[in-house]
């Protein structure tokens, strides 16, 4: 299987060049301080400590995690159920309903995110709308309810991509042989189904959940500013106030948290493969 | 078959409310895109304005032209490489495809900020030139992890043994792939591909930090110019929805024909690819000859008279007269680059990775810092004559006394907007700062999002310097925001602040003095008022960089933008203050023009009023104050 593995030096090649000797960049200013020039090497441990020691700071990663994971959750309770119909459906709809999900996602995410604003403004259109059954103006902008939505919209198409993914090629005849054998839908579903489609949504989760974390726009916008996540901390230290040294150092605690967490979300993948076989 | 008939009621259910979610936003995009008016919330009438301003702007134009191509060429290559990489890895051993994973997460992790600081350092070590090549590098290097996130999972399912079947019955390994793996994984790869397009098609930061010499992708333009609230974004959305639904009609509608003619059922995939390539395909050549025509009209024209000059220039978004550019370049025949930042501390970083540029125009303190920095040249001041012709105001200022190296371009001040409507003026002339701390408007007000401007409303407020660096006065200005921000509830806004200052949402909030003319010219009912404590009085001034390539043509530009004409379009447009003194006169005594708008005239008399220092190291503690005042809440 030499050929199979010799297939993967060129890439190897290009994120060692591409995506590591860049971030070793990074990681040099977050152990080092003063000064934006690579060359003023002062070896410090003061950036994690800053960010460790202040409560501030770990509340806000601490927010970021918590609505993160509770954007991955309901993509995942929605992004399934929108996949499982799409994927029952025939070849022509599937493509379709497919491209139709996708297409806003080519509409500039700013674009979509400011129709969200004056959608969900009190004078917006959906309070004009609710008021037409005497209901509201209900406050919508400036929510944890605005950030998630936001999030949701921008996200699901991601999850519903994956999970699709990995419904639209399951056997059928496995789904037969479950009901020959007297399984009922439920039965077929939990037993069959859901399992064979488990990596599609594990990798749905990775690319809902790691943009979820470091988001800035979705919270400065729909939150009102005083939203404060992680990603908006790391955005303002290098946009705003020029640390870059604080900044790399929070981004690489960052890092190292989601590492630890996509250990475990790709562990269970492993075991449900595991447990397959 | 049993099974698809069962899900029908509900499962239409699903889609129906599936799409209504997805496209809600978007007909809301094109029903705005026209509208007569700027606002993103009260539709007051049916206008193909925006739609003649984007077509009219060569800019946008390109910009489309670079989106396309780049999100193309990106995913094309990110495709087959992901792919590849992905099924020689299946392969390969654990540890290997392990730590490939684990790079792979880095760039889809990180948030872009980082990945973009991150590309910006190593390119500028390498001293390539940037611009198309170096973002389309940047582009290819995110999207291939999306694409092996998609591809992976189709693999694990795969039976392992199959490429070793295909083998032993004699297939080459180039056959196994082709006729046997790539088949079975193809609605990954196609889902892949799908994510790649939409991340490089919709990426900013990335982007903005790779490129360079003018290469702008829509994403960049929308960030620069929301600036100030420019529906032309949403004209130009719309027509990239047309141009991907009418793409996509297209392509729906051939394998109907064709199955028509007996060419038998196609595998949904194939049709899925052919549909993006559809897309692809239209866009392209649409986005092509329209940006194409903008592009070859410029290049004539510079052509014609200076042979190939060009004149880079980088300000904030938003910040220029309507015609400024384009007569510029008609009457000295050249063509303008122009490239605009977000803050001043973003067009700082890319100085600092070695971009060129012929012409900046930074804030007062920025000045100062690049002063200390030797990133300018000072201005030959024989080239340009009209330097006579400056307000007093703006003449001697601080940051750069003798007028050296900067020649001002805007001045201005920050006050309060407030609705005279539900706000007494009396009280908010007499409590100035302090009114953002009365519980009778709590809910009710608007803070703008900069610790720069916060902390001097605070220090203002408590009568201290805005320069002050004593640790006791930080300390009784973070507890003055602190207090502001529990009692207040306050929303903090950036620029959109425009937007719903002229919908009258709140009734006072912390503007810039430009801003706050355009929205007094909107709404009658809005008032501005600069505090007596005193306030921030800032100038924007022209300078050229030390690395400027054409340093003689910067200077011609400076001239000419401080003329009558220049100035009067640049200050009639954007609302902020001349520097020349003729055009402040007249901006600000013609009732046609400011005269009745209290916003557009900074106060060039407050003795408490001030302009910033450039100290970093106070502006790194205000940060984290800020941040602490925000979070804390």
């Amino acid at each position: 299987m030499k050929q199979f593995r010799s297939m993967t030096y060129p890439y190897v090649a290009w994120i060692a060049v591409m995506i590591v000797v860049p971030m070793l960049l990074i990681v040099l200013y977050a152990f080092t301080e003063s000064g934006n020039e690579v060359l003023t090497f002062r070896f410090t441990l003061e950036n994690f400590a800053r960010f460790v020691t202040d409560s501030v700071f770990l509340a806000v990663l601490w927010r970021s995690l918590v609505i993160a994971v509770i954007t991955t959750v309901i993509c995942v309770l929605l992004g399934y159920p929108i996949a499982y119909v799409i994927a029952q459906l025939g070849e022509r709809a599937n493509t379709i309903l497919i491209l139709l999900i996708t297409m806003p996602t080519w509409v500039n995410m700013l674009v979509r995110t400011y129709a969200w604003m004056g959608i969900l403004q009190d004078e917006g259109v959906l309070n004009t709308f609710l008021g037409f059954f005497g209901v509201g103006p209900v406050k919508m902008i400036h929510t944890s309810f605005a950030v998630i939505l936001g999030m949701v919209y921008n996200f699901i198409p991601f999850m519903i991509l994956q999970i699709h993914t990995s419904l639209d090629k399951l056997d059928k005849n496995l789904l037969n042989a479950a009901a020959d054998l007297g399984a009922d839908r439920l039965h077929t579903f939990l037993r069959v189904t859901l399992p064979l489609s488990l990596p599609g949504v594990i990798s749905g989760i990775t690319l809902v959940f790691l943009p979820a974390v470091s988001s800035f726009f979705i919270p400065k916008l729909l939150g009102g500013g005083q939203y404060v996540l992680v990603g908006n901390v790391i955005e303002s230290q290098f946009l705003t106030s020029g640390d870059w040294n604080f900044g790399s150092a929070i981004s690489m605690i960052m890092a190292i948290i989601i590492m630890v967490s996509m250990y475990f979300t790709r562990r269970i993948d492993a075991a449900a493969n595991a447990g397959k076989e | 078959m049993r099974e698809r008939k069962k899900s029908g009621v509900g499962g239409k259910l699903i889609l129906a409310l599936t799409l209504l979610f997805f496209y809600f936003p978007i007909f809301y995009i094109i029903l705005f895109s026209f509208n007569d008016s700027r606002s993103l919330t009260r539709f007051s009438g049916f206008s193909l304005r925006w739609y003649e301003k984007m077509f009219a702007d060569s800019t946008m134009m390109e910009a489309v032209l670079y989106t396309v191509l780049i999100a193309v060429l990106a995913t094309a290559v990110s495709t087959v490489v992901g792919t590849i990489t992905a099924i020689g890895l299946s392969k390969s051993n654990r540890v290997l495809s392990a730590i490939v994973e684990r790079i792979n997460d880095l760039p889809v992790m990180n948030p872009d900020i980082v990945t973009a600081i991150s590309l910006l350092m190593f390119f500028s070590v390498l001293t390539v030139r940037k611009g198309f090549g170096t973002m389309l590098l940047a582009h290819i290097m995110f999207c291939i992890p999306y694409v092996m996130l998609s591809v992976t999972p189709k693999l694990r399912s795969l039976d392992p043994n199959l490429i070793e079947a295909a083998m032993d019955l004699g297939a080459t390994t180039f056959q196994a792939l082709t006729r046997v793996v790539v088949p079975q994984i193809r609605s990954g790869i196609v889902s892949g591909a799908l994510i790649a397009f939409t991340m490089s098609f919709d990426d900013f930061v990335i982007s903005y930090f790779a490129t360079g010499n003018g290469v702008n992708n829509i994403s960049i333009l929308v960030y620069t110019m929301s600036k100030r609230v420019n529906p032309s974004i949403n004209a130009l959305s719309t027509i990239v929805i047309l141009l991907i639904t009418a793409a996509l009609g297209v392509v729906n509608l051939v394998p109907v024909l064709r199955e028509k003619h007996g060419d038998g059922v196609k595998p949904v995939n194939r049709k899925a690819t052919a549909a993006v390539a559809g897309v692809l395909a239209a866009a392209l050549i649409v986005t092509a000859v329209m940006g194409g025509t903008a592009k070859r009209r410029r290049e004539r024209d510079a052509a014609e008279k200076y042979g190939s000059s060009v004149l880079k220039l980088y300000l904030p978004g938003e910040y220029l007269g309507e015609n400024v550019i384009s007569d510029f370049e008609s009457q000295y025949g050249v063509s303008v680059i122009v490239e605009n930042f977000d803050s001043n501390e973003m067009m700082y970083t890319k100085l600092q990775a070695g971009d060129s540029y012929d012409v900046l125009i930074p804030s007062d303190y920025m000045i100062e810092r690049l002063i200390k920095g030797d990133y300018l040249q000072p201005l030959d001041k024989s080239l340009i004559p009209n330097l006579d012709n400056l307000a007093d105001a703006v003449v001697g200022l601080d940051y750069d006394p003798d007028g050296t190296w900067s020649a001002p371009y805007f001045w201005g001040s920050v006050g309060l907007v407030y609705n005279h409507e539900n706000v007494d003026p009396a009280v908010i002339e007499a409590e100035g700062w302090d009114i953002l701390r009365n519980t009778d408007y709590a809910g009710r007000i608007y803070i703008y999002d900069s610790e720069r401007d916060s902390f001097m409303m605070a220090f203002k407020a408590l009568g201290y310097s805005m320069n002050t660096d004593d640790p006791a006065e930080i300390e009784a200005a973070y507890e003055w925001l602190r207090a502001m921000n529990n009692t207040m509830s306050p929303i903090y806004v950036t620029d959109e602040v425009i937007d719903n200052m002229m919908n009258g949402y709140q009734d006072i909030a912390v503007v810039y003095s430009g801003d706050a003319t355009v929205i007094l010219d909107e709404n009658e009912d809005m008032s501005f008022f600069m505090p007596y404590e005193g306030t921030n009085i800032w100038c924007d001034a022209m300078v050229i960089p030390a690395n400027a390539e054409n340093p003689k043509l910067a200077h011609e530009f400076i001239k000419y933008m401080l003329s009558y004409e220049a100035a009067y379009d640049g200050s009639e447009t954007v609302g902020y203050a001349s520097p020349n003194a003729e055009v402040l006169e007249e901006m600000s005594t013609s009732e046609d023009l400011y005269a009745e708008n209290e916003a557009y005239y900074p106060r060039s008399d407050g003795e408490n009023d001030e302009m910033f220092h450039d100290n970093v190291t106070l502006q790194r503690e205000l940060s984290k104050y800020w941040i602490r005042v925000k979070a804390e809440g």
